[in-house]
C-alpha cells in the first residue's frame, strides 16, 4: 500500500460504527507507520470507527505504560535495536568503541527484562502484537557484512530469549519477520535523520499489514475433510491394492507423505479430520490401518467411503461434527469432485491437491497453517476429537440418549467457575466461534473482553463438563450482570460438543443458586441464521422474546420447567 | 503542466488536511495553517514525493513551507528532468 492510498483510505473510512482504539507503541516517530497501520485496520475492520494513538518520541517503556492505561482494544508494539540501546541507532553519538560495545552487551539483558515486565502488564489488558527489530544492527561487527560477528550473535541470542519469554505470556503475539521479497530496502536513513522515522514506506506498509493480520486474525477453520486416492496417498487403492499406494521419498511420492504429516500436526492441534472417498469401505479401512501411515488413523473420524456423490458423504460428516460448513476445508485432487462439493456447500473452502507438483503442495501446507492457525492452543483443543466421538455416539442413540436414566448413567460432573480470570482465553474463544447455541451471535474483541471483565458488576460462569466418556473441558460461557434483582445475560454460548446433556439447565440453575436475591433472568437475545438450538431451548421453557428482543424467565417459571437435573455440580469461586 | 502540478499537489494537501476548505489550499503555509505542524510537513512532502516520484533533499524540507513554494519547486524540478 502506498502512502497516498493509505491517506485516502483513512479519509474515506466510515465513522459512527463501534469505536476501536488501537495503541501503536514504539520509541521512534511513528509518522507513516501510524497512517499505514490505520489504513490496514480500516480495510480489516470496515464497519468500525478505527483510531490509532501513539505516545511520545523516545520513550518506549513509558508508551507501553500509557497503552496499558488507555481505552485501546489492542496494541501494536514495534521494537528496534535503538530501543534496546540508543547507541544501536542512527541518531545517537554514543560511540562504538570497544568499551561501548562491551557495555551494550552487558546492559541489553536488563533492558529486555524491564520491557518484558511492562509488556506483560499491557497484555493483561489487551492483545499485543509485537514486532521484533526489523532493521540491521549498525556496522559494528569486526567482520565483513557477509559474516556474523560474535557481538551480533550475542545480541541476537538475547533478543531470541526475550521473544521466547514474551511468546509464553497469554495475549502477546510475536509477529513473524516481514518477508524480504516485497521490502528490499527497510531502512530510510534520510527519513530517520530528518524526522526520526526509520522505515521506507513499502516496508512500513508490509509491517503494518503484518501487525493487523496478527491482531485481527480470521476465525480458524475447525475441520478438514480429505480425499484418499492421489491425495492422502499416491495411487488408486481399489486398483493398486492396500500395499500398492505410496507416500514415501523412496517411491518419489513424498508430497503425499508431507501432506499426511501436516494432517497429523493439525490433528495434534485439535483440528477435526475426516475422510471422504469414493471407494469400498473395507478396502479403505485396511489401507488406513497400515502402520507406516504418518498420522494416527483414529484421528480420522468419520471415514466415509462409498460410491455416492461426495457432497452426500460431506453432509454426513458435517452432521457428525455438528459444525457449520464455513468452518470446514475439503481437499481433493479432482477438480470435478471439488466443483460438485462447492456447489452443494458454497461455504466450504475447497482446495485442490496437486501431488505431482511439490511447490504447490508446499504452498498448500502453508495455506493450511493460515487457515487453521490460532494464537494459543488450549486444553480443549486436545480433547476435541475424543469428545466429538462421544457426541456422535450420543447422536446415534437418538432419543434414548435424552432419557433421564441414560443421562444419570453418564456420571457427569458440571463445574461452574465464577472467577473473572483475564488470563483465561477460552471463554472469549467460545464466544467468538460458537454459532448454534449462541444467545445473539455478538462477537467481541480481546480488549473489549478485558474491559468487560474489569467492570465491577460483571458476572461470569465458565462451564466445564466431564463424564465416564472423558472430559469435554470448558464448553459453555455465560456473561452478564446482576442489576436490581435481575440477572441480565449479555453473552451465552455452549459448544455443540456439549449438546444433549442438559448443561444449559445446569447453568441457569447454578446461576440462580449463586444469586439467591435474583428473581428474574433477562437475556439479550437476537435470532441469527444459526442459533436454532438456543431458540429451541427457550421454547422448551415457554419463553419468547419481547418487542425489544429480550427474553425474560422468572425464577419460579424456570424452577417449574427445569425438573431434576442429572449431573453433580461443583462451584469454583 | 502548471495546472496539472497544482491539481496533484492540491490532492495531496486535501489528503493531509481534509478539514480545510479547498479554496484556502493555494494560500496555505506553515505560518497560516495551524494543522501544518512538523509531522504534517514530513507527511505532506512524502505524499507529494510519492505522487510525483520525486525525492526531496534534506534542505528542501526546511525550504518548502508553503503551497506556492512547493508548486514552484516541482515545476522547476520536473522541467529540468
Amino acid at each position: 500500500m502506498k502512502l497516498n492510498e493509505a491517506l485516502a483510505i483513512n479519509n474515506s473510512r466510515k465513522t459512527g460504527g463501534p469505536r476501536k482504539l488501537h495503541y501503536l507503541a514504539c520509541s521512534f516517530e511513528p509518522l507513516h507507520l501510524t497512517t499505514l497501520f490505520r489504513a490496514h485496520l480500516v480495510q480489516r475492520l470496515p464497519e468500525d470507527d478505527v483510531e490509532v494513538v501513539s505516545g511520545v518520541y523516545g520513550d518506549l517503556q513509558g508508551n507501553l505504560a500509557l497503552a496499558a492505561e488507555s481505552q485501546a482494544v489492542a496494541a501494536a508494539v514495534v521494537l528496534e535495536w535503538s530501543d534496546v540501546d540508543p547507541r544501536l541507532g542512527l541518531r545517537s553519538s554514543g560511540g562504538w568503541s570497544a568499551a561501548a560495545k562491551t557495555d551494550i552487551v552487558a546492559t541489553v539483558q536488563q533492558r529486555f527484562e524491564r520491557l518484558e515486565a511492562v509488556i506483560g502488564r499491557l497484555a493483561a489488558r489487551m492483545p499485543v502484537a509485537l514486532a521484533a527489530p526489523s532493521l540491521s544492527l549498525p556496522p559494528i561487527g569486526n567482520t565483513i557484512r557477509a559474516q556474523q560477528s560474535v557481538l551480533e550473535l550475542e545480541l541476537h541470542q538475547q533478543l531470541a530469549s526475550f521473544l521466547l519469554r514474551l511468546a509464553k505470556i497469554p495475549g502477546v503475539r510475536i509477529v513473524h519477520p516481514v518477508p524480504a521479497d516485497a521490502t528490499e530496502k527497510r531502512l530510510d536513513p534520510k527519513m530517520e535523520l530528518l524526522a526520526g522515522f526509520p522505515y521506507t514506506v513499502p516496508f512500513a506498509s508490509a509491517l503494518a499489514a503484518s501487525l493487523v493480520s496478527v491482531l485481527w486474525q480470521a476465525a480458524p477453520k475447525k475441520g478438514l475433510i480429505t480425499d484418499l486416492d492421489d491425495t492422502l496417498w499416491s495411487g488408486i487403492v481399489g486398483e493398486a491394492g492396500i500395499d500398492g499406494v505410496t507416500w514415501h521419498q523412496e517411491s518419489h511420492t513424498q508430497t503425499h507423505g508431507l501432506y499426511q504429516q501436516m494432517l497429523g500436526h493439525l490433528a495434534a492441534c485439535g483440528v477435526l479430520l475426516a475422510v471422504c472417498s469414493k471407494n469400498e469401505l473395507a478396502t479403505v479401512e485396511s489401507a488406513l490401518a497400515r502402520k507406516d501411515l504418518f498420522l494416527e488413523s483414529n484421528s480420522l473420524f468419520p471415514v466415509c467411503a462409498n460410491w455416492e456423490p461426495k457432497s452426500k458423504s460431506i453432509a454426513r460428516i458435517l452432521r457428525a461434527w455438528n459444525i457449520a460448513e464455513d468452518a470446514v476445508v475439503f481437499i481433493d485432487d479432482s477438480p470435478m469432485e471439488l466443483e460438485e462439493v462447492q456447489q452443494a456447500f458454497p461455504g466450504i473452502t475447497c482446495i485442490r491437491f496437486s501431488g505431482k507438483d511439490p511447490a504447490k503442495v508446499w504452498d498448500l501446507l502453508g495455506e493450511l497453517r493460515d487457515l487453521f492457525g490460532k494464537p494459543l492452543l488450549m486444553e480443549e483443543d486436545r480433547l476435541r476429537q475424543a469428545s466429538l466421538r462421544a457426541s456422535a455416539e450420543l447422536q446415534e442413540m437418538g432419543e434414548a440418549a435424552a432419557s433421564p436414566e441414560f443421562l444419570q448413567g453418564l456420571q457427569g460432573t458440571v463445574t461452574l467457575d465464577w472467577r473473572l480470570d483475564p488470563a483465561d482465553k477460552r471463554p472469549l474463544e467460545l464466544i467468538n466461534k460458537t454459532n448454534q447455541f449462541n444467545l445473539n451471535g455478538k462477537r467481541i474483541g480481546e480488549g473489549e473482553w478485558q474491559q468487560l471483565l474489569a467492570k465491577p458488576d460483571t458476572l461470569l460462569a465458565v462451564v466445564s463438563y466431564t463424564d465416564k466418556f472423558g472430559p469435554l473441558g470448558k464448553v459453555a460461557v455465560l456473561a452478564g450482570s446482576l442489576q436490581d434483582r435481575v440477572i441480565r445475560v449479555s453473552h451465552w454460548v455452549m459448544s455443540c460438543r456439549a449438546f444433549s446433556r442438559r448443561l444449559e439447565h445446569h447453568t441457569l440453575q447454578g446461576l440462580l443458586s449463586r444469586f439467591p436475591a435474583a428473581t428474574e433472568l433477562e437475556f439479550d437475545f437476537a435470532a441469527t441464521e444459526k442459533n436454532g438450538p438456543l431458540r429451541e431451548f427457550f421454547r422448551s421453557l415457554e419463553a419468547s422474546p419481547d418487542g425489544a428482543g429480550l427474553v425474560r424467565i422468572s425464577r419460579a417459571a424456570f424452577e417449574s420447567q427445569c425438573g431434576l437435573l442429572p449431573h453433580q455440580v461443583k462451584d469454583l469461586t | 503542466m502548471n495546472d496539472d502540478i497544482k491539481e496533484r499537489v492540491t490532492r495531496c494537501f486535501v489528503n493531509i488536511f481534509p478539514n480545510i476548505p479547498p479554496q484556502e489550499i493555494p494560500r496555505a503555509s506553515t505560518a497560516s495553517l495551524a494543522a501544518w505542524d512538523s509531522v504534517a510537513h514530513v507527511t505532506l512532502l512524502s505524499s507529494i514525493g510519492e505522487e510525483f516520484d520525486q525525492q526531496f533533499e534534506l534542505e528542501d524540507y526546511a525550504d518548502l513551507v508553503s503551497y506556492p513554494l512547493i508548486v514552484d519547486h516541482l515545476e522547476s524540478k520536473l522541467k529540468n528532468g
